[in-house]
């Protein structure tokens, strides 16, 4: 068995898969040639076009120097050791061994099945960029570099997950980020095995302090000009190979209140809509819980008129409005749920299975009353102003609707006291969460719940301590 | 790290926590004392105490030393963890009139029905929770108060302030100034602010001029009650001794009240957040207390011991607020202008071992 067959056996005995491709060829002077790769995450194209054709027409003898100067690719390696190539080949890439050489070649040619670039559904915006990150991380770091060209961004490669050994670019702008941040991220998911990290939540699991937290402790974005701006800010932006979103740190509550579009939009209209982003959350997550203790402890809390349009919906019902609520709340999760999972052709059945059926049905019934199911209509319509905190919020209504309807409305408020008194204690790899309100940063205070004009916003947020703060120099006459 | 608190959160400290300790039911009782004249019994009290207020944080600007540490410097360690065992005592006779009354207040405001005491006892996961944490939190939960403090008093008050009828203070002074003065005496002991500050010397950064602020955010503080005080006694005259729970009874006569159903009840609820921050912070200071005299540090357990003693002393006194209320009215004042008053200005008298800042 010559050298060549040598090596191909050394890498088929171990990735036995059928996928795996051996490519055997001969140049015009019957040097032999051997590429293998994986079947469907290699381009073949590629292959043929950059490797394939112009060794196939050399004519004299060539070694394995010469072989690399031949290859029209951009993205060539050597390569000495088997499980380096072993490696490669799993990673998508194309190893080329030559005939008499134990040395190989190592080809960029990982062209995995993904979507192209588009917009992401959960962050629509009306004015601004519209491009959103992909499955695929080298597009996605083509996506930050088309938009941060400045030498200071560093990107750092690192691999996590035993198996799947999911790559993840640590992205983040020297001399902007704080000093020692990057390396105890780095080191906080180095300091995690697991078998495999499908997606980037794994990640934020990985880098937050607090995992069983019901609070995030990290941002994330979907969209690469809020990925830059983060990162810009003096945060280090995490992106997961395999998912289209993307993680920063740390992170600030109040980061969720505010989306790309406020900073393209008109500075009163982002504000007004900031507050109204905090307003809906507070009755999305307080609406249910009130009510039903309004009905049940203080019935003081609901207008005279209003209360007797309620009382005359809910007399009759079997149901005490505690129940009735949960009930309700109960239907509504399980039709979002259901719309998520079912298929696009059942979701419209679904949709008037949900609304004449259980909503219609259910009041003419006299099982549920009309309040009910528009208060948790408006709630979940409110939850989803802040798309990203959902997670939270629909947990957080639960509990004070458990809380409201067992002890009352001040455990409506105790509760919140409990959330605020928590909240303001924690922190993300050194910011409070609730920074810039508790501990109150003035400064921080004109891109929060107020969006202040473009040249106000002269330095970088004081919480994140950036090293360099000024990220806005005016001219003589701008901002006057 | 954990025990630093900003001048800034002192002052709002002040400011908002020494106004919503006093809107219950102080206003009924210095209305019953001293009548239409209630005004200048708070006047007394807020003078004393604002006068101590100044005496503790212009002390900060002589030392970097913790109250703890002028003592220890002084006398000795032993000394100080006796005199931080008593005010952590002190700190739970200070929480009991807070606790009660809000039980009250609450039972009040937040039902209709009487509830059981259970109800109000689930206050305490939060209670037990906040005095684990050290004055970091406490100044940070002061930062996020202040707009809810804000917009809800702004709120209540401006509701209010088109039904007072200010002829109700006329004629003024007729009180007979002993009652004012044993007014003044009988609400001392909703006075202890100056032992916050105590507890705070030490863990801030001390500038130039922190002393007039911290001050003025007192007397700002001592201005919100005397506006509510004479908003109360405008809206209600004499018969506002018989109105509890003053702060929930003042907007009720607001036109728009009856349209639009009890709109001040959000506020209320809003501004009940920042009492039960001011009803903890005496727990908190109490386990600071307890810390810092007998050297164990898990504040987990000292809180929940300080919150068991609470909910026991309030399963037992339950049914007796105005037997536990006439003992602290007539006993314990002498309790609290040692630890409020005289001991804070004795301080004056430790060894202060000057500033870094100077020394440098």
């Amino acid at each position: 068995m010559n050298i060549l067959q040598k090596n191909i056996k050394s890498v088929k005995d171990v990735l036995t898969s059928q996928d795996i491709l051996v490519f055997e060829f001969d140049s015009l002077n019957g040097k032999r040639f051997a590429a293998i790769y994986a079947d469907g995450i290699a381009d073949k194209q590629l292959l043929g076009e950059l490797v394939v054709k112009p060794l196939r027409s050399a004519a004299q003898d060539i070694k394995l120097d010469a072989v690399k100067r031949l290859l029209a690719s951009p993205e060539v390696k050597d390569g000495k050791e088997i499980s380096d190539a072993i490696k490669e080949v799993s990673d998508g890439n194309a190893v080329l061994f030559v005939d008499g050489e134990k040395d190989f070649i190592i080809i960029g040619l990982k062209n995995p099945p993904g979507r192209t670039v588009a917009e992401p559904p959960t962050q629509i915006a009306v004015k601004g960029p519209r491009e959103g990150f992909t499955e695929d991380i080298k597009t996605n770091l083509g996506l930050v570099r088309k938009r941060l060209k400045s030498d200071k961004l560093k990107i750092k490669m690192l691999k996590t997950g035993k198996k799947s050994e999911t790559a993840v670019a640590m992205i983040y702008i020297d001399g902007v980020c704080a000093d020692g941040l990057p390396e105890r991220i780095e080191k906080q998911i180095a300091s995690n095995e697991i078998d495999i990290v499908p997606d980037s939540s794994y990640v934020a699991k990985f880098i937050s302090k607090k995992p069983r937290s019901l609070f995030k402790r990290n941002g994330t974005a979907e969209k690469p000009d809020i990925f830059c701006a983060k990162v810009c800010e003096g945060r280090v932006g995490l992106i997961v190979d395999g998912s289209p979103i993307a993680l920063t740190v740390p992170y600030m509550v109040t980061e969720d209140l505010q989306s790309s579009e406020d900073y393209y939009a008109l500075t009163y209209r982002s504000t007004i809509v900031r507050i109204l982003r905090v307003l809906s959350l507070l009755v999305g997550i307080l609406l249910p819980a009130l009510y039903v203790s309004a009905q049940l402890f203080k019935i003081q809390l609901i207008p005279f008129q209003l209360l007797l349009k309620i009382s005359s919906s809910v007399s009759g019902l079997p149901l005490s409005p505690s129940i009735e609520m949960f009930l309700t709340l109960f239907i509504l999760e399980v039709l979002i749920e259901a719309s998520i999972r079912m298929p696009n052709y059942v979701v419209l059945a679904m949709s008037v299975v949900g609304a004449l059926v259980l909503g219609d049905t259910a009041v003419k019934a006299g099982i549920i009353s009309t309040p009910a199911i528009i208060i948790i209509a408006f709630s979940a319509i409110c939850l989803y102003t802040t798309p990203d905190l959902v997670e939270t919020t629909t947990t957080l209504r639960w509990i004070f609707l458990i809380l409201a309807g067992s002890i009352g409305p001040f455990a409506v408020v105790a509760f919140s006291a409990f959330i605020l008194c928590y909240l303001v204690t924690e922190q993300s790899y050194g910011v409070p969460l609730m920074a810039p309100f508790a501990p109150l940063i003035k400064n921080d205070l004109y891109d929060s719940m107020v969006k202040a004009n473009l040249y106000k916003l002269k330095n970088r947020p004081q919480a994140f301590k950036a090293k360099d703060r000024v990220r806005l120099k005016t001219g003589v006459n701008n901002g006057k | 790290m954990e025990n630093k608190i900003s001048v800034r959160q002192i002052c709002f400290i002040m400011l908002m926590y020494t106004a919503v300790s006093k809107l219950i039911l102080y206003p009924t009782v210095l209305s019953y004392e001293s009548g239409r004249d209630l005004l200048f019994s708070a006047l007394l009290d807020f003078a004393v105490q604002g006068v101590i207020i100044w005496a503790v944080s212009f002390l900060c600007s002589r030392t970097d030393k913790t109250f703890f540490g002028l003592i220890e410097s002084t006398f000795g360690n032993i000394f100080a963890r006796v005199i931080y065992g008593l005010f952590a005592l002190f700190f739970i006779i200070c929480a009991v009139i807070p606790f009660m009354e809000q039980k009250l207040y609450v039972h009040s405001i937040f039902y209709d029905t009487l509830p059981s005491l259970p109800l109000f006892l689930s206050v305490m996961f939060f209670t037990v929770y906040a005095a684990c944490k050290g004055f970091r939190n406490i100044g940070r939960c002061a930062d996020i108060c202040l707009p809810i403090f804000a917009i809800s008093i702004i709120f209540i008050f401006s509701m209010s302030v088109g039904e007072a009828d200010w002829g109700n203070f006329l004629p003024v002074m007729k009180t007979p100034p002993a009652k004012v003065f044993s007014a003044s005496l009988a609400t001392v002991f909703r006075f202890f602010e100056p032992c916050w500050l105590l507890m705070f010397m030490g863990h801030f950064k001390y500038g130039k001029g922190d002393a007039a602020k911290i001050t003025l955010s007192y007397v700002g503080g001592a201005l919100i009650v005397m506006l509510f005080l004479a908003l109360f006694y405008g809206v209600y005259g004499d018969i506002a001794c018989s109105r509890q729970f003053a702060i929930a009874k003042i907007s009720l006569f607001f036109p728009a009240i009856d349209l639009v159903g009890r709109i001040d009840l959000i506020a209320l609820y809003a501004l009940e957040i920042v009492m039960l921050f001011a009803m903890v912070i005496n727990v908190q200071m109490c386990v600071h207390c307890f810390v810092k005299s007998t050297g164990y540090e898990n504040r987990a357990v000292w809180s929940v011991a300080v919150n068991g003693v609470l909910v026991i002393l309030l399963l037992t006194l339950n049914t007796k607020f105005n037997a536990v209320y006439n003992v602290w009215a007539k006993w314990m004042w002498i309790v609290f202008i040692i630890f409020a008053n005289i001991i804070p200005l004795l301080a004056w008298a430790l060894k202060k071992g000057g500033r870094k800042e100077e020394a440098k």
